[in-house]
């Protein structure tokens, strides 16, 4: 077999996916392949300082938590009438998540739903004028 | 084997049930107590999964804002920290494969707690974050959360939104990545010990 295989197993070792039989497959390898245990022994120094980084916690940038809050304040109350039904507004929650906010000028931005309500509140207007104008001319003309 | 990071965070002291109710009810005193105390965290898990400060900001921003919509269905099954935790890890995740931006320069995050980190070998905190920031992001998302935060493989799938298979090959070839590109910059692993053997301590 060659390295790639083995290359391979390494990985899955690492994750502790292999049986005791691959394990000493694999050990049997790296006793004659100095390539592929300077591989495990290097991935695993890699890996182990992933996870020491993991453990550190990064410095949020000044006034961070200010403007979080600033925008949790232009949210709606948590406890607010949920006129649509939970169903509806969690699948309107996943959309928000999903497309994420819209920007405004000025820095602020505002949930899609927001958007997507005035849209089809323009449409109902739109609609509503151009029916009474069809009406309109259907008065004027009536052949 | 990979150990979750996530019991890091879970050391943490939760809010007390009243504080946690208070902020469900819109309580700004309540939920700023909340910010206050897991920014940290929360950042970290952004800083991580994104690499660059103004995509960290936002999506910390927004894993905050999901929290203060989803309060009210919080159930101390689990820890709020963990709960906070996945919130973070998801709005990160969702951010990253929303947002299509230009690559920016490396940029090494400060440390809450002052002092250099421990990070094995010549790994210095410099040297990995230009490492991982220089992975395409198709592997360093599923690095990152397999190895820096400990995610099961088939979390990370449901996560990500990838097949099994996918995500595997992609943390297996970021984590290959991520060791030629330490040695590129100069990071010179330890001597490997003769008879090298799996089953030492990985």
């Amino acid at each position: 077999m060659d390295c790639s295989y083995f290359r391979e197993r390494i990985n899955q070792f690492m994750d502790g996916e292999l049986g005791y039989l691959e394990v000493a497959e694999l050990q049997g390898h790296l006793s004659f392949c100095a390539d592929c245990a300077a591989e495990l022994a290097q991935m695993s120094e890699v890996r182990g300082a992933l996870a020491a980084w993991g453990r550190l916690e990064l410095a949020p940038p000044p006034g961070f938590a200010e403007r979080v809050m600033a925008a949790v304040e232009r949210e709606p109350l948590p406890g607010a009438a949920r006129p649509f039904g939970r169903a509806v507004d969690d699948a309107l929650d996943k959309l928000d998540e999903t497309l994420g906010r819209v920007p405004l000028p000025g820095g602020r931005t505002i949930p899609v739903r927001n958007v997507i309500g005035w849209g089809l509140a323009a449409a109902a207007v739109v609609i509503g004028l151009e029916r009474r104008h069809l009406r309109r001319s259907r008065e004027l003309n009536p052949s | 084997m990979a150990t979750s990071n996530v019991h890091k965070w879970a050391a943490l002291p939760d809010p007390s049930p009243a504080e946690l109710a208070r902020a469900a009810e819109g309580d700004a005193q309540a939920f700023t107590l909340i910010v206050e105390r897991y920014q940290g965290m929360v950042y970290s898990v952004a800083f991580n999964v994104l690499g660059n400060h103004t995509d960290a900001e936002d999506a910390a921003q927004e894993a905050f804002l999901r929290c203060y919509r989803k309060l009210s269905q919080f159930r101390s099954e689990a820890s709020f920290s963990t709960w906070l935790f996945r919130l973070a890890l998801t709005a990160s995740v969702d951010y990253q494969r929303r947002e299509r931006r230009r690559p920016e320069p490396v940029e090494v995050p400060d440390l809450v707690d002052e002092g250099s980190p421990d990070l094995g070998d010549g790994v210095t905190a410099a040297a990995l974050t230009s490492a991982l920031h220089d992975l395409p992001a198709d592997y360093r998302v599923p690095t990152v959360l397999r190895d820096v935060y400990g995610l099961p493989y088939q979390e990370i799938a449901d996560v990500t939104g990838r097949p099994l298979g996918t995500v595997k090959v992609m943390v297996h070839r970021g984590r290959a990545s991520l060791r030629l590109r330490l040695r590129a910059q100069g990071v010179r692993p330890a001597a490997v010990p003769a008879g090298a053997r799996p089953g030492s301590d990985v």
